[in-house]
C-alpha cells in the first residue's frame, strides 16, 4: 500500500511539472473547467432570480445538492477520472501497450497515467462551494457529519464507477470521447432535488444508477430532510462498483492494440 | 455579370467537393454521432422535470409559459444539431500543430474551406443527429416542432449556421497569438453557449446583462434562430417580429464577416509554422 502511495505521489509530481511548464494555460484551464461547471449553479441561481422556485426547495439547499456534487466531482476527476481520457487517447493512438507491460497492475497504471492536474479547478470550486452552501444550513450535529462521510464515499464510489465503464467503453468503442456527453447528461439527474422527478426516474436514480448519491443524499442528509430510497441507493452503489471494474477488466480483453 | 455567375458555380463545387470529402471522412464514425440519440433527449427530459416543477405555482414566468419553455429547450436540442461548429479548435489545432502551412499554399482561403467543411460535417448531422432526434421527439414525447413561420425559421437558422462558423473561427484564429491557447477557447466556448441561450433563455439574466448581451455576436447563433422559430422574440425589454429579428440578424453576420476577415489579416501575419 505505501509502495503504491509512493508511486501515486511520483505521479501527481510528475503531472504537475509536466503541466506547469504552460502555467497560465494550466490556470486558464483549471478556471474553465471550474467555470463549466459552475453553469447549473447559475441557471439555478437565475431561475430563483426570477421569482421561481423548486417546490419546497430554497435556493440554499439546491446550491448545496449542487455543492456536494462538484466537490466529489472536483475529488475524483483529478485522480481517478483522467482514466477516461487516458484510456481512450492510449488505444487509439496504439500506446496502451506500454502499460500492458508495467509490473503493476493494469488498472492502477492506468489510473496513475490519468491524474489530471486542471481538474483541480473543480476541487477548489467544490470546496468553495461547499463551505458556502454549509455556512447557510444549520448545523446538522457530529453523529450526521459522520454518516456525510460515509455517504460522501459513496459518492465518490458512484463516480468512479462510471470513469470505469467509460474508460471500459474505449476499449470497444474506439477514440470516442463522446462517453463524457453521456456522462454529463445522466448526471444532470444528481444536480437537482428528487422530488422534481417523476416516481419511475427517481426508482431508476436511486436503484438502477445511484445517480441521486452523487449529490442529493449526502446534501439532504445535512439538511435533514427525507432520505428515502438511500438504502436501497447505498446497496446499489456497491454493486455499481463491482460491476464496473468487472466491465472494465472484461473489456481489457477486446484490446487489440488496433492504432499501434 | 457572366463572370459573376462562373465564380459563384466555381465556388459552389468547391463547397461540393470540400464537403462530400468531409461527409465520407466523418461518416466513418457515426456511432460517434448517435451519441447524441441519448444525450440530446436525456438532458431534454432532465429540462421538462425542472420546469415543470418550476412552473407548478405559476402560468408565465419571464414570458414564457411550460409549453413554451418545453418548446424552447426541444428547439435548442435540435437546432444545435444544425448550427454545431468546432472551425475554432480545428483551426487551432492546425496552428499549434503546424499543419496549417499546408493550407498557405493553396489557391484557396482557409475560412471558405472550412466552412466547406462545416457544411458536409452537419449535412452528416442532419441526417444522424437532426432527423432521428426531431422523430424521437415526435413519436416519443409527442412535441411536434413546426415553426410559427417556416420561412423566416429557416432564414434565421441559416444565419445562425453562419453566424455560428463566423464566431467559431474567430476563436481560432486566436491560435495564432497563443502558443497552447486550448484554455482561453474553452474559456471563450463556455461563455458563448452560455450567451447563446443553450442553458437558458437569455431572458432570465438581469436587464443590464441581456443589453449587454444583444449587442453581442452569440445570440444571433442560437438564440434568435430558437426564438424566430417559436415565433416570438424578445430580449432587454425590446420584442421584434421576425422580419426584423432576422434583418438584425443578418447584419450581425456581414458584421462577424468582416471581422473574422481582419482578424485573419492580422493573425496570419504572425505564423511562423512553429510545429513543421
Amino acid at each position: 500500500m505505501m509502495t503504491q502511495l509512493k508511486i501515486w505521489g511520483i505521479a501527481f509530481k510528475n503531472a504537475l511539472a509536466s503541466r506547469m511548464a504552460y502555467r497560465i494555460d494550466l490556470f486558464i484551464s483549471a478556471f474553465i473547467m471550474l467555470a463549466f461547471e459552475l453553469i447549473i449553479p447559475l441557471v439555478t441561481l437565475l431561475i430563483y432570480s426570477s421569482g421561481a422556485s423548486f417546490p419546497g426547495w430554497k435556493f440554499h439547499e439546491v446550491f448545496l445538492i449542487q455543492a456536494v456534487f462538484l466537490l466529489s466531482k472536483g475529488i475524483t476527476f483529478p485522480f481517478f477520472a483522467g482514466i477516461v481520457w487516458n484510456t481512450i487517447t492510449q488505444i487509439r493512438e496504439g500506446t496502451y501497450d506500454l502499460l500492458l507491460i508495467k509490473p503493476r497492475n493494469i488498472l492502477f497504471m492506468t489510473m496513475l497515467t490519468g491524474i489530471d492536474i486542471e481538474d483541480l479547478g473543480k476541487l477548489l470550486g467544490g470546496i468553495a462551494m461547499f463551505v458556502y452552501a454549509v455556512s447557510l444550513v444549520p448545523d446538522p450535529g457530529a453523529l450526521n457529519w459522520l454518516v456525510f462521510v460515509l455517504l460522501f464515499v459513496c459518492s465518490l464510489m458512484v463516480f468512479a464507477s462510471f470513469a470505469f465503464i467509460m474508460a471500459a467503453s474505449g476499449f470497444k468503442w474506439v477514440g470516442n470521447f463522446r462517453v463524457y456527453e453521456i456522462f454529463e447528461a445522466l448526471t444532470h439527474f444528481s444536480m437537482y432535488p428528487m422530488s422534481i422527478f417523476s416516481k419511475g426516474v427517481q426508482i431508476l436514480i436511486t436503484a438502477c444508477i445511484p445517480l441521486a448519491l452523487m449529490g442529493f443524499f449526502p446534501a439532504s442528509l445535512i439538511l435533514g430532510k427525507s432520505l428515502q430510497g438511500l438504502l436501497v441507493s447505498l446497496i446499489s452503489s456497491g454493486f455499481f462498483l463491482v460491476f464496473s471494474v468487472f466491465f472494465w477488466y472484461r473489456m481489457l480483453k477486446n484490446y487489440t492494440s488496433a492504432g499501434g | 455579370m457572366k463572370n459573376m455567375f462562373q465564380y459563384l458555380l466555381n465556388q459552389f463545387r468547391i463547397i461540393k467537393a470540400v464537403a462530400f470529402v468531409t461527409f465520407k471522412e466523418w461518416a466513418a464514425y457515426r456511432s460517434h454521432m448517435l451519441v447524441s440519440l441519448l444525450v440530446g433527449p436525456v438532458q431534454f427530459v432532465v429540462q421538462v422535470f425542472i420546469w415543470r416543477a418550476v412552473f407548478a405555482h405559476r402560468i408565465v414566468l419571464n414570458g414564457f409559459t411550460l409549453e413554451q419553455m418545453i418548446t424552447y429547450f426541444a428547439v435548442v436540442t435540435v437546432i444545435n444539431y444544425l448550427v454545431m461548429d468546432f472551425a475554432d479548435w480545428n483551426l487551432h489545432m492546425l496552428i499549434h500543430t503546424g499543419r496549417f502551412v499546408t493550407y498557405i499554399v493553396r489557391p484557396l482561403s482557409h475560412r471558405f474551406f472550412a466552412f466547406s467543411q462545416k457544411v458536409g460535417h452537419r449535412a452528416l448531422g442532419f441526417l444522424w443527429e437532426f432527423v432521428p432526434v426531431y422523430c424521437l421527439f415526435f413519436f416519443v414525447f409527442h412535441i411536434t416542432l413546426i415553426p410559427a413561420n417556416v420561412g423566416w425559421a429557416v432564414c434565421s437558422i441559416f444565419l445562425g449556421f453562419l453566424m455560428a462558423f463566423f464566431i467559431n473561427y474567430s476563436i481560432g484564429i486566436l491560435g495564432f497569438w497563443l502558443v497552447r491557447g486550448e484554455g482561453v477557447r474553452r474559456m471563450i466556448q463556455i461563455f458563448s453557449m452560455l450567451f447563446r441561450g443553450v442553458f437558458i433563455p437569455l431572458v432570465f439574466f438581469p436587464l443590464f446583462i441581456q443589453k449587454i448581451l444583444f449587442f453581442l455576436p452569440f445570440q444571433f447563433a442560437t438564440y434568435v434562430p430558437i426564438r424566430v422559430f417559436i415565433g416570438s422574440y424578445e430580449l432587454a425589454g425590446m420584442r421584434f417580429g421576425p422580419a426584423q429579428i432576422v434583418g438584425i440578424q443578418a447584419a450581425a453576420v456581414v458584421i462577424m464577416y468582416i471581422v473574422s476577415g481582419l482578424l485573419w489579416r492580422l493573425g496570419v501575419k504572425r505564423f511562423a509554422g512553429v510545429g513543421v
